[in-house]
């Protein structure tokens, strides 16, 4: 009789594939996942701008501008989202300073710390940046504009551009510094991140200014999609062959099926093939491939986030 | 144990830690199976036929026969070696049933229900008539009409007035048995008891309780090897051995079991009676019981000779033993209850005290309710609609009363019944028409009061009161008290002779001012005078009494329960309250901490924890002994009963005095009869007297089974009560309709109804919602799966349940049919925070012949899919 | 690493009406500890050095060695030694009967699920599932039978679950606002009204014993009674416990009596039985232990829990290096872009830019 034994001694009838599926969830849902991806899109879109700021050509300071305005409102929009998603939203401050001491509260070991001064810090150069960007821009007093001159602006894109990439890529390493399945059972979440980050940054950019962009700038944006996507998509093979069992855990399901065709196939495969088959879709190749990588990053969040929180 | 006495469980896993052994013998793997080293299980009602297998293998095996512990214990200290009646007739001879059966008629009463009735004539020690060695119960006779005079069958000689009482004890026939210590005469209880239990051998255990013999034979042997000179086995049960028709019998096997492996009297041994919730000890020692005054006393009865104090005490004293000094008991008694207005020239107001005229017990109660016979009722820490067996009878019946107090806790079932009913939902009563007018009293909580504890090993606890209850909410000592002061105002000046009682009654608890000093509640009853009342006084000058022996029979004395006489010796010393424990190292019997009745007595009948000369059994399990050293000469002593706990027999009383022929009370008995309540001195193997349905324990059926007796012919117990109604229906034995045993019980998360658990967020969450444990084997013959909706139908009624799936459960093979039990915990209702369907309206209104309880351990029922 | 010395106000903390517990002014705490990477022998916030060794207090409080004023069933409040205090639980006595879960909730103030109005699960007899922010104490049944149908014998396992107060405590690690502290008990204990309910220490937890509590919307667990302790009061579970299952004590005393117990039942012949926590292989030792008669997953134990933090460098190092990478590939981009254009400028065809500069 196969019924026998088995009520109650579920715990025996199967061994979890990691000591990650003892633990809770933390309940991190779509505000984290729609924060994963504007804040990763405005860190890779402040990497990118500064490193066309810093090493590219005149012609490409219009992109970089582009970059920087584009960055701070996708950030302006991601840190209330982080604060929201707190259970006591009016202490989001105990994480800068100490409640009981007024002391400043800051943990180099601890993810979500430093993320969170972080995004703090990116935030404010990248408000100088754009502030610095609007005032070249004659939007704000002229006097502003030494934010994006000399070496007082050469340092605010750099450290704009540091810190975003920090912000496009520590999502990953916070889910990693758990006990979660799959977030815990990996140390590439950080780097497929980064790199998912700078591709839809490079993605948004490109679907902003394909238009009117220099041809130059524009392409190098599409080069850079190309080369994240493509490292992206060796992370994600090499990251589901280490997983492992877990992965037929986590993913043996719908939310494989989901991974498989929102990020892979539509937010890698097809705007790569776009690429490199410009003829497919003729002018709008680009803009449809920047498109896609678009969806394949919010999807790629959205699994890596959910599908852990549904174990 | 440890599923429904967690707290006293802490006990068996310290023995465990130290190494104990722990058998539990149960249908179901229970939290105590847990915890077990070996779990026997059997089917629901078939303890008799495992108790008795026990038996047959302690008596034939060699260790038993080898040891000479065990002989010299049973000789010396058990009647197995009186001589029984010629006339006596075993179950061996008349296919289960003794000599003596009778067909039984209904008195004027009307609600005894026996189906039979046995003459126990028969029964009684060759040498011995009846009566002489313990007291028949109040209901078990015959066409009982109130009596003028005379207990029907004897005719004593008229009783000789008192006080004192003496002469009357004195005047009191009293036989000597024969004995036979070589217990080879044929006719001696050992055997008898051989022969009696021959049967019962390994295979019709198995046959009967389904439990595999192996298992069977390792629990025997278990138990054997663990008791003799320096171990000692107790024995520990709950209502799952009261609530039988045969329940008395199942407890009286397992004294005898106990009796012949020498475990009882002796520390570490005996017969445990787990209670059904705090103090069920207190309530029968100061009685809830309607049979039985205070301290076992029995209650006065239309039935019986009980026309004066002395017919009384005549018709119901024993002349040898402790009992003799009943009269003392019974005055002092009389003393406590209407103060200076009872005098030796009114025979103590022995007139005015209230008689019983049959089973008055919680079913013929109810069901003279349902004949409209019962006019109001309290209801106070009581849920019959819920815990009441047949509760939809019994939430009908309550709709005849014509008013209804409740006082508890919440707006329980019982309180609600006239209008969230089922019946009022099913429209079976119609809320226009109850005319039952419900009073609902808020209750103060135990630790909202002083008050005492008594618990299962008679150890009496005092309990402190922590906050003042909230609101009205009043203890039960308030409200009782109050409500008594009421009526008394309201009878003052009646001149009607059936007031007058009521009248004279001593009603007086008013606090001492520093007692209420700390309290909102100034008008709360002094419960210290009340055990004041309990303990005892000098009548004259309000003296505390000092021990059982400060107690007399001419009104000098007042005492409303000798057995707690000592609790309360002095004006601010209340043993109760004293806590003690005795210094490392052990063994101590912890004298100290609380008061354990009689005497401060741990262990009770502890005379036989040495041997008959005195001297310990083993140095392991000493406990008390005769020291030659310690007599005083000047009382001309030669010695003294010294050790760790109060001697349960006369101190200075030497192992070798021989009993005196003529003597009454304890000069009657010999320096090794221990059991010093017994007539005859010893621990009864065999009981001439006493019990209605027989002198051995005989397996016998539940009344509701699926098969046939494995052992006898005769099916189910001859004299159970069976009070047959419509409503009341039962299913005969093997109805198909029926398959399955259905056994009720409780969770450690619930408490009995669910009163003090259903209403508690904490506990509710713990066990939300009813449920029936099957086994898988069940579940899929029936294709239920775990947490299915299903139904559960018996005769009387049918219920919805989920399905707890578990291997915990399992179908047994008996009498080679396989059976399967289904598991209902009853903690549910409609009222409180987690409701859900009340299982006893499943199980049905039948008794045990001797105690009227119900059989809600074993019944039968289907089950299917909902 | 901040210590005040020990002998506080002996106030019981108390559970306010918002059901958050707040300790009383002046107590000690061991603010956010120090990184404690996987391996690292460095616990998160190490103990004071142990003071005057303290008997084994199962379910008696040191504080009655003291003579005390007070001679009622309540001992005087004198805190404990500051050494480190814990649980030892031994599940060969658990009975099962929840007195620990319903003392905890009573002495903490914790709601219940529904307000009681519970589901039954079917799964044994647990009905509360699992450790969250409003059951700090929880007891698993696990149902082990084998599958024959006459005689079945098998073992019913119970095992009242708690925080286990890690030495290296991941919860602790992750806590961005340093609202998870390390007393001078070395327990581990969330300060609810610092916590802001970021729920990184849920997830961080190798053993799944954090959770909202829906009364106050912070993180909470098992404080392991700190109020009770600064008052020299046994934790409220263990006071409960019929049968000393939950023994509560000096760590150092409760390791020396569950080795001993370990013995007795391996020499009985439970050869399954085994320490759970008592060793520092477990993140580096449980400050509330188990003695276990079967392996730890069938107790629904992690066989070797690991912190949060052991991912940090590698992850880190990872995303740096794709980080560099793409920085890399981006200036070959752009240089390579510089050098065609170069090429072509000279080779004439070369655009201006300002002709398709959009602003």
């Amino acid at each position: 009789m196969t019924s026998i034994g088995s009520i109650g001694s579920l715990v025996l009838a199967q061994t979890p594939p990691s000591d990650t599926f003892y633990t809770h969830a933390p309940e991190w849902t779509w505000l984290i996942v729609v924060y994963f991806f504007v804040g990763g899109i405005a860190g890779g879109a402040a990497f990118l701008g500064a490193m066309l700021d810093l090493f590219g050509a005149p012609q490409d300071r219009p992109l970089a501008r582009l970059a920087y305005v584009v960055s701070l409102p996708l950030i302006a929009i991601g840190g209330p989202l982080l604060i929201w998603d707190l259970n006591r939203p009016e202490r989001f401050w105990h994480m800068f300073i100490q409640s009981e001491t007024g002391r400043p509260m800051f943990k180099y070991w601890s993810p979500i710390s430093f993320g969170a001064w972080g995004v703090g810090v990116f935030g404010l150069f990248i408000f100088l940046a754009a502030v610095g960007t609007l005032a070249e821009l004659g939007h704000l007093p002229a006097s502003l504009r030494l934010l994006r001159e000399g070496v007082v602006g050469k340092a605010v894109s750099a450290l704009a551009g540091l810190f975003g990439l920090f912000v496009a890529g520590y999502t990953g390493i916070l889910l990693a510094a758990t006990n979660r399945p799959l977030w815990a059972d990996t140390t590439l979440l950080g780097l497929l991140f980064l790199l998912s980050s700078i591709s839809a940054a490079a993605a948004v950019l490109i679907l902003l200014s394909w238009r009117w962009g220099h041809q130059g700038s524009v392409h190098w944006l599409a080069e850079m999609d190309v080369y994240s996507s493509l490292l992206e998509l060796v992370t994600l093979i090499v990251l589901v062959i280490s997983l492992g069992s877990v992965a037929l855990e986590v993913w043996g399901n719908g939310w494989g099926v989901l991974l498989l065709v929102g990020t892979v196939l539509i937010g890698i495969l097809l705007p790569l093939a776009l690429h490199f088959r410009p003829h497919l879709a003729g002018r709008m190749s680009l803009p449809s491939a920047a498109a896609l990588v678009l969806i394949g990053a919010f999807v790629l969040r959205a699994v890596v986030v959910l599908s852990s929180e549904a174990v | 144990m440890a599923e429904c006495h967690p707290v006293a469980f802490r006990w068996v896993s310290q023995a465990k830690l130290q190494g104990a052994k722990l058998i539990h013998v149960d249908p179901r793997f229970t939290r105590t199976s847990a915890l077990a080293d070996i779990h026997a299980p059997v089917r629901a009602g078939s303890d008799i036929a495992f108790l008795g297998g026990m038996i047959n293998h302690v008596i034939n095996s060699e260790r038993w026969n080898t040891e000479p512990f065990f002989k010299e214990y049973v000789v010396n200290y058990t009647n197995a070696a009186t001589i029984i009646n010629a006339e006596f007739k075993d179950t061996e001879d008349l296919d289960g049933l003794f000599s003596g059966l009778g067909e039984y008629k209904e008195g004027a009463w009307g609600l005894n229900g026996f189906v039979g009735q046995y003459d126990n004539k028969t029964w009684q020690y060759e040498a011995a008539p009846v009566g002489d060695q313990g007291r028949t119960a109040n209901t078990g006779q015959s066409g009982e009409q109130p009596v003028e005079s005379g207990q029907p069958g004897a005719e004593p000689a008229p009783a000789p007035p008192g006080p004192p009482y003496d002469p009357l004890i004195q005047a009191m026939p009293r036989p000597t048995p024969n004995r036979d210590p070589s217990l080879q005469d044929p006719r001696c209880v050992f055997q008898i008891l051989k022969k009696h239990y021959s049967r019962y051998t390994p295979e019709m255990v198995e046959r009967v309780t389904g439990c595999p013999r192996d298992r069977f034979v390792q629990v025997a042997e278990t138990l054997l090897q663990n008791s003799g000179p320096d171990r000692t086995s107790a024995f520990c049960y709950a209502v799952a051995w009261t609530q039988h028709t045969t329940g008395v019998q199942m407890i009286g096997a397992a004294a005898l079991l106990q009796l012949l492996l020498g475990n009882i009297g002796r520390p570490g041994g005996g017969v445990m009676a787990l209670r059904g919730h705090a103090t069920i000890q207190g309530s029968t020692d100061i009685p809830t019981l309607y049979h039985s005054i205070h301290g076992y006393m029995p209650h006065p009865t239309a039935l019986k000779k009980h026309n004066s104090v002395a017919e009384y005490l005549q018709t119901e004293t024993l002349p040898k033993g402790f009992w003799s000094g009943m009269p003392k008991f019974f005055v002092s008694y009389l003393k406590s209850m209407y103060g200076d207005a009872a005098t030796p020239q009114n025979d103590f107001g022995f007139a005015w005290h209230p008689r019983i005229a049959g089973d008055h017990s919680h079913m013929p109660m109810m069901l003279a309710m349902s004949e409209g016979r019962v006019k109001g009722m309290f209801a106070m820490g009581q849920n019959p609609a819920v815990g009441g067996q047949n509760a939809g009878f019994q939430r009908k019946a309550l709709a005849k009363l014509e008013w209804l107090v409740v006082k508890d806790n919440f707006e329980t079932e019982t309180a609600a019944f006239w209008r969230t009913s089922p019946e009022v939902k099913n429209g079976q009563l119609k809320m226009e028409e109850i005319q039952t007018e419900v009073f609902l009293f808020p209750s103060a909580q135990v630790a909202e009061m002083d008050g005492s504890y008594t618990n299962t090993q008679r150890l009496v606890k005092w309990h402190h009161k922590a906050v003042d209850p909230p609101g009205d909410c009043r203890s039960d000592p308030w409200f009782t008290y109050h409500l008594g002061k009421r009526l008394k105002a309201m009878y003052a000046g009646s001149t009607a002779p059936r007031d007058q009682g009521f009248l004279n009654l001593v009603w007086n608890f008013e606090p001492n001012p520093e007692e209420v000093a700390d309290s909102r509640i100034k008008d709360e009853p002094s419960v210290y005078a009340m055990m004041r009342e309990i303990n005892g006084f000098q009548t004259a000058t309000g003296e505390h009494l000092k021990a059982i022996g400060d107690i007399k029979d001419d009104g000098s004395t007042t005492c409303a329960s000798w057995i707690y006489c000592g609790v309360y010796p002095e004006e601010g010393r209340l043993l109760a309250a004293s806590r003690e424990p005795d210094p490392d190292p052990l063994p101590g019997a912890n004298l100290n901490w609380g008061y354990s009745w009689p005497s401060n007595r741990r262990v009770i009948y502890n005379r036989a924890s040495a041997r008959p000369d005195g001297q310990p059994w083993s140095e392991r399990k000493k406990w008390i002994w005769w020291d030659p050293t310690k007599g005083d000469p000047a009382k001309n002593e030669k010695g003294k009963w010294v050790g760790y706990d109060v001697p349960d027999f006369p101190p200075a009383k030497a192992p070798d005095t021989p009993a005196d022929p003529n003597g009454i009370g304890m000069a009657a008995h010999s320096g090794t009869d221990p059991f010093i309540l017994k007539a005859d001195g010893k621990g009864w193997l065999f009981t001439p007297t006493g019990l209605v349905d027989g002198p051995l324990p005989t397996h016998y059926e539940p009344v509701e089974t699926p098969v046939k007796n494995p052992l006898y012919s005769q099916q189910n117990n001859p004299v159970y009560k069976n009070w047959a109604r419509e409503g009341n229906e039962i299913a005969p034995p093997e109805d198909p309709s029926y398959p399955y045993v259905l056994s009720t019980y409780r969770l450690t998360e619930h408490h009995l109804s669910g009163v003090m658990s259903r209403w508690l967020p904490w506990l509710a969450e713990l066990q939300p919602e009813l449920f029936a444990e099957i086994s898988p084997e069940l579940a899929e013959e029936k294709e239920i799966n775990n947490t299915d909706m299903i139904r559960i139908i018996t005769p009387r009624g049918e219920i919805q349940a989920k399905a707890l799936v578990t291997p915990r459960l399992q179908p047994l093979m008996v009498a080679d049919k396989t059976i399967h039990h289904v598991g209902l915990p009853w903690h549910w209702g409609y009222q409180g925070l987690v409701t859900g369907a009340v299982v006893n309206d499943l199980s049905s209104l039948i008794g045990d012949p001797n105690v009227s309880m119900h059989e809600g351990k074993s019944f039968v029922c289907n089950v299917e899919k909902a | 690493m901040a210590q005040t010395a020990q002998g506080t106000p002996a106030t019981p903390a108390a559970s306010t009406p918002s059901g958050e517990t707040s300790f009383p002014a002046g107590t000690p705490i061991i603010v956010e500890g120090t990184p404690a990477l996987g391996g690292s022998p460095m616990p998160g916030g190490s103990p004071p050095p142990p003071g005057t060794p303290v008997g084994a207090m199962i379910g008696t409080p040191a504080a009655l060695e003291t003579p005390a004023e007070n001679t009622a069933a309540f001992p005087a409040a004198v805190p404990f030694d500051a050494v480190p205090m814990g649980f030892y639980t031994d599940t060969t006595v658990c009975i099962g009967c929840k007195a620990c879960e319903v003392a905890c909730k009573e002495w903490n103030g914790l709601s219940s699920y529904n307000g009681g109005v519970n589901v039954l699960s079917g799964d044994s007899y647990d009905n509360t599932r699992h450790l969250d922010g409003q059951h700090w104490r929880h007891v698993k049944f696990i149902e082990q039978f084998d599958n024959t149908n006459q005689g079945r014998q098998g073992r019913w396992l119970m095992m009242s679950d708690v925080c286990k107060h890690c030495v290296q405590a991941g919860c602790m690690d992750v806590c961005p606002t340093g609202a998870i502290i390390r007393t001078e008990f070395d327990t581990v204990v969330i300060q609810s009204d610092v916590c802001n309910g970021c729920r990184a220490c849920i997830g961080a937890c190798p053993f799944g014993v954090i959770e909202i509590n829906p009364t106050n919307n912070t993180a909470m667990k098992c404080t392991l009674c700190y109020d009770r302790m600064q008052a020299g009061l046994t934790p409220a579970c263990a006071q409960a416990c019929p049968t000393a299952s939950i023994q509560f004590g000096a760590i150092d005393d409760l390791k020396q009596s569950a080795q001993q117990r370990l013995e007795q039942l391996q020499s009985l012949g439970e050869t399954r039985a085994q320490l759970y926590g008592a060793d520092d292989k477990i993140v580096g030792g449980l400050n509330s232990f188990y003695l276990l008669v079967d392996e730890p997953e069938v107790y629904g134990l992690p066989a070797s829990p690991q912190l949060p933090s052991r991912n940090v460098p590698t992850s880190g190092l990872m995303s740096t290096a794709g980080a560099v990478a793409m920085g890399v590939l981006g200036l070959v981009g752009l240089r390579k872009r510089r050098m065609d254009q170069f090429a072509a400028e000279r080779a004439g065809t070369g655009q201006r830019d300002e002709e398709v500069t959009g602003d």
